[in-house]
């Protein structure tokens, strides 16, 4: 019914040209300086061929970046699919004041990301932060824990953090999922006699099916990006135990000075990135067919 | 009745995890960065100040840059958003009202600006604007804003303009309207909420940034708020008063936009992932 009507390129080619000039242009000059071997910026270097790719693939701090990358992603996708649902299951009952908890419960996401960065800090500071002293208080521990003093409870300490942020969002999006599911569906489960956790496992979980879908993959995206959260507050630390691609990027190009390098890190990791959107659009496509 | 019961006790359990895990860190800080020093940092924690101040506060204001800081974000904030709502508004219904060959694609492709990591531009953006002269400008970081915020905001969009039915838009086509004042004089009004809450969105996107901030402005005269309040951190000797009455201060313009213009960001998010 509707018609082919091509002014639509005439709205759509302001947002096209920035976009071009703003992510195409860079990644094409990214690709160009990854043959080369240029050190610090502004200067010139010779050609390299794909010498930097070998080095990379030889390297043990890329293997263990992507490794550090990965844990983050599913450490993250576990703890966020944990408070994600607790909050949106729990919104999604009717209590007073559950409006303002809804607008409200998204505040951990539209502050700055160093404004979180301040807040954990202090929580979790190990000399005088209020976690570590009520745990203590509760005689759960009996003395402080330095949250970002060892690797494998900095790496934990900053998935939580990162969780914190993101949780939310994610709720409300599952929320709008849990909104659609028909309450008849429940009141006969009810009937039944199912308990929370069997109608929770048989009737809700199938039914956002689509939207865990999205969330699993452009979560993953936007998990594997996070940067700042980390850098600010381990730089990567302590031995490296908290550097994931993104901060390896970075730190090649901006505290060691190896441009081409860091480009060459960063081609990879887009292949990487864009393989896996490549194969998710696919399957988004292919399910909404199915429909 | 005992179901319900248990069923209570664990919505009430979760109840309070969410506002303690969720919402106590702001009591926290907020009350925290009205304390003298040594009572921020003691050992017996205190949930109201004891020591009542205003100290932090003064010197964050009076003897700090943070004045010219919040003026430059929100400078910056602004004029992100007002072009990110512009482009996206017409690409949504481009992409959305005007069927037209490749249409699918590019919305894909939108996408797939995701998938790459800002860092990855860090490095030939970097080099693009120190070219054209461009660094250390309030452009170059409108520049990346509006790529970040604009493909999920016509993404947003989209659920708002299928809730307009295609008859009103055929009808004033008909009538002889031109497609743009279509856009200006019917859909803009019927989608008011969905604008709303893009444009809230692509502030929180500009007020939140902090990597390309910290690389592409190296002067201190244009710096935003979170690479002002990162440089705080970053001591070795933690101000922490400061940095938390710092903290309260960088927060209260996205809590102020989202008193008023919160409901609709929420409605927007959850109205837009189920279409």
């Amino acid at each position: 019914m509707k018609k082919i009507n091509n002014e639509g390129w005439l709205f759509v080619l302001p947002l096209l040209l920035w976009l071009i000039l703003s992510i195409c242009f860079p990644l094409y000059i990214a690709i160009d300086l990854s043959f080369y071997n240029v050190k610090i910026i502004g200067t010139e270097g010779q050609f390299y061929g794909i010498k930097n790719y070998i080095k990379i693939l030889n390297s043990s701090k890329f293997w263990s970046a992507l490794n550090n990358s990965l844990f983050w992603v599913i450490g993250n996708a576990l703890a966020q699919t944990f408070f994600a649902f607790l909050i949106a299951l729990t919104l999604n009952k009717k209590f007073k004041g559950r409006n303002i908890a809804t607008n409200w419960i998204i505040l951990s996401f539209i502050i700055p990301t160093v404004v979180i960065v301040v807040i954990w800090k202090l929580m979790l500071s190990s000399s005088s932060g209020i976690v570590s002293s009520t745990l203590i208080n509760i005689n759960l521990i009996n003395k402080p824990i330095g949250f970002f003093g060892s690797p494998n409870i900095a790496f934990i300490s900053l998935i939580l953090i990162n969780s914190w942020r993101w949780s939310p969002f994610l709720a409300l999006i599952i929320l709008s999922g849990l909104k659609s599911i028909n309450r008849e569906i429940y009141d006969a489960s009810k009937i039944d006699g199912t308990n929370i956790f069997t109608e929770f496992w048989y009737i809700t979980f199938p039914n956002l099916k689509n939207v865990l879908f999205v969330l699993g993959l452009v979560g993953t995206l936007l998990s594997f990006n996070v940067f700042d959260i980390i850098w600010l507050i381990t730089k990567g630390g302590p031995s490296n135990a908290t550097t994931t691609l993104p901060l390896l990027i970075y730190e090649t190009a901006f505290t060691k000075f190896r441009l081409s390098q860091a480009a060459s890190l960063s081609v990879i990791t887009s292949i990487i990135l864009l393989t896996y959107s490549i194969i998710f659009i696919k399957f988004m496509s292919e399910k909404k067919e199915d429909a | 009745m005992h179901k319900i019961n248990s069923n209570n006790i664990l919505f009430y359990f979760s109840i309070s995890i969410i506002v303690i895990i969720f919402f106590f860190p702001f009591f926290w800080i907020i009350s925290s960065s009205f304390k003298l020093p040594q009572e921020i940092i003691s050992k017996i924690p205190t949930y109201f100040p004891h020591s009542f101040t205003l100290e932090h506060y003064n010197k964050l204001i009076l003897t700090s840059d943070f004045i010219k800081y919040l003026i430059n974000s929100l400078i910056v904030s602004f004029l992100s958003m007002f072009i990110s709502v512009i482009i996206s508004l017409l690409a949504a219904y481009g992409l959305h009202k005007l069927k037209f060959y490749g249409n699918k694609a590019v919305e894909h492709s939108l996408l797939i600006t995701y998938a790459f990591p800002g860092v990855i531009l860090l490095i030939p953006m970097y080099l693009m604007l120190s070219k054209i002269g461009l660094l250390n400008s309030y452009l170059a970081l409108i520049i990346i804003n509006v790529t970040f915020a604009s493909p999920f905001a016509v993404w947003m969009l989209k659920a708002f303009f299928k809730m307009i039915p295609i008859e009103v838009e055929e009808a004033a086509y008909i009538d002889g309207a031109s497609r743009l004042r279509i856009l200006f004089s019917i859909i803009i009004p019927l989608a008011a909420p969905g604008i709303a809450s893009i444009a809230i969105f692509c502030f929180i996107i500009s007020w939140t940034e902090y990597m390309f901030a910290s690389v592409l402005i190296s002067g201190d005269d244009l710096r935003t708020l979170p690479v002002g309040l990162a440089a705080i951190v970053g001591q070795y000797q933690i101000d922490w008063g400061f940095l938390l009455a710092g903290a309260t201060l960088a927060s209260l313009p996205v809590i102020v936009l989202f008193i008023f213009v919160g409901k609709y960001f929420v409605s927007g998010l959850t109205e837009g992932a189920i279409k």
